[in-house]
């Protein structure tokens, strides 16, 4: 029978052809809708110790689901769709598509903490709302955010020069973000730190900006710090 | 006659009797239908007990070894009473080995009988070789080796099943077996202690692991031992073809259906009435309450008594108990009888 009430159902459920053919049978039309079954038919037994290696998803595994997370939740109270509890227990048995379908709200956690505080097992919710988050955005699932891009920026010209140059790290952030140089604020800003610059600053600011230079004697250490950090994370997540 | 108390079955809370009789410096005659003393410990083979951690062999063989040391204790093992006449402080017995027993009391410490998975069906036990019920697993722990019993490999994934049965309407069992729960998590830290690759899933309607359980079998089997607690009643258990067994059910908190592989399916069975219920209420003429255990005879003044007086109970036999309550009721009830015989004597004068 031809399925009328399709709203009920997710829509990536719904399979349906508009000409289709079986056995020489034509079928074309809402006569063929079909909808795939919503049985969870594997866990993946590995997610749960990769949440627990990022900061914050420690203690995932003491959950026993009674709730008190979601109940004392400030974004719950906002949207039933944020449910901490249901995560963290998807998280244990590694439920990743169940999670990756609330992508686009994990997010929202505004770390008030009550969570954390009323938890009886102490599980620190919020920590592991914020795991999920990175682990995404590591994942790719979800883009990375704008103070990850930032912080990328920054990082890379410590290991390159062992300082920053403000001017640059604003450049390689706005380019990335696909944002505007011309901000309303940085020409406001500019424009009076060029008038009430004493001159000999300006100069080496501006040599600084020209130049790139390296703080001294700065050697390889930047190498070194880069390959420590790649060693660090890999150790925290397996 | 008056000296003497006749105890009837010996596991732990019938052990426990004796032990409190003969202490008291009563004389104990104990009837066991079994060739061995010790009851279902014993009898089933399990492995270590909850809460000591100690080998039920160990734990329960020294209860043994102290009634069979006592020189104020007759065994008669093998051996039913088949009829029992008379009234407190003047009972005979009639033995199924044809000897008569002379008592002033008797305890009944006859215990209880595991659920027969059989009777349901559709969990698979009796159909998959991997399908075990929580005896067979307590002797598999026993035996040193985790493996399917199919083919002899290291399972990846267990899954135990909790309330099988119990708490079930279908079958007539309509109580909480009380120790399931707890004795499964324990099961699943064993699990993995013995096989640290092998993970373990407990399918749960509620955990009751009471009292000082929670933590330190909950909780440590949990968060030590990595079980995953899913809360969902397993609808059917059937084979996938490929070797394993498929776990079917739905899970509550993820509101969807599950079908999920599994190497191992463990029953956490339930404590039914014992089988003999039946012919022990009509042998010594002791009421059983709706359920088919033995009727308390009155709460409050007389916790360890039945509904004939002189006649007393105590552990399984009254309904699903733990063998640390068993041993505690056990001894109750000795010093119960011993004080009920010694209030006759005091009496006649």
């Amino acid at each position: 029978m031809a399925i009328h009430e399709k709203s009920l159902i997710e829509p990536e459920r719904l399979l349906h052809h508009d000409e289709l053919v079986v056995d020489g049978v034509d079928v074309s039309g809402h006569w063929n809708t079909m909808i795939t079954p919503r049985t969870l038919t594997d866990y993946d037994d590995d997610f749960e110790a990769k949440i627990q290696a990022i900061p914050g998803g420690e203690n995932v595994h003491r959950c026993w689901q009674c709730g008190s997370c979601t109940n004392s939740c400030t974004m719950y109270a906002q949207n039933v769709q944020f449910n901490p509890r249901y995560w963290i227990y998807a998280v244990r048995l590694g439920l990743k598509e169940e999670i990756i379908k609330d992508k686009d709200i994990v997010w929202q956690c505004v770390s008030c903490n009550k969570c954390t505080n009323i938890c009886p097992k102490d599980v620190r919710p919020e920590g592991v709302m914020k795991a999920l988050a990175h682990w995404m955005e590591e994942e790719g699932i979800t883009e990375k955010t704008p103070s990850t891009i930032f912080d990328e920026e920054f990082t890379e010209q410590i290991y390159a020069r062992g300082r920053i140059e403000d001017s640059h790290v604003l450049m390689g952030f706005y380019k990335k973000t696909g944002q505007s140089m011309f901000q309303n604020w940085l020409q406001v800003f500019g424009l009076r730190l060029a008038r009430h610059l004493p001159v000999s600053l300006g100069l080496k600011f501006g040599r600084n900006v020209l130049m790139k230079p390296r703080t001294k004697s700065w050697g390889r250490t930047g190498e070194v710090l880069q390959q420590y950090v790649r060693e660090q994370k890999e150790a925290a997540h397996g | 006659m008056q000296d003497t108390v006749l105890i009837v079955g010996s596991g732990p809370s019938g052990l426990s009797a004796a032990a409190q009789v003969a202490g008291a410096g009563y004389k104990v005659v104990m009837v066991e239908k079994e060739e061995v003393l010790g009851g279902a410990p014993i009898l089933s083979g399990y492995a270590k007990l909850v809460p000591s951690g100690e080998w039920a062999k160990d734990a329960i063989g020294r209860m043994v070894k102290r009634v069979e040391d006592d020189k104020a204790v007759t065994i008669h093992k093998g051996t039913r009473v088949t009829k029992l006449d008379g009234e407190p402080g003047n009972f005979t017995a009639k033995l199924s080995n044809n000897k008569q027993v002379k008592a002033g009391a008797v305890v009944l410490a006859t215990g209880f009988t595991h659920f027969d998975s059989v009777n349901k069906p559709e969990w698979g036990f009796g159909t998959f070789p991997d399908v075990l019920t929580s005896t067979q697993m307590e002797q598999m722990v026993a035996s040193g080796k985790i493996a399917c019993p199919s083919d002899g490999r290291v399972p990846e994934r267990v899954a135990i099943l909790l309330c099988v049965g119990s708490r079930d309407r279908q079958i007539g069992r309509e109580w909480c077996s009380k120790i399931c729960c707890t004795v499964s998590a324990n099961l699943a830290i064993e699990i993995k202690e013995m096989s640290p690759e092998t993970d373990v899933f407990i399918y749960y309607m509620d955990i009751r692991t009471f009292g000082l359980y929670e933590d330190r079998f909950y909780w440590k089997s949990q968060e030590e031992f990595k079980t995953k607690f899913v809360k969902a009643r397993i609808a059917e258990v059937t084979a996938s073809g490929d070797g394993r067994l498929l776990v079917k059910g739905e899970d509550t908190l993820v509101k969807r259906p599950i079908v999920i592989p599994f190497d191992m399916v463990v029953h956490a069975i339930g404590m039914d009435p014992n089988q003999d219920n039946p012919e022990i209420s009509k042998v010594f003429g002791v009421e059983l309450e709706k359920h088919g255990f033995l009727q308390k005879g009155e709460q409050y003044t007389n916790t360890c008594g039945t509904s004939r007086p002189g006649v007393y109970s105590c552990g399984a036999a009254y309904g699903p108990e733990t063998i640390d309550d068993s041993i505690a009721q056990g001894a109750a009830a000795g010093g119960r009888a011993v004080m009920d015989l010694t209030a006759l004597v005091r009496k006649a004068g």
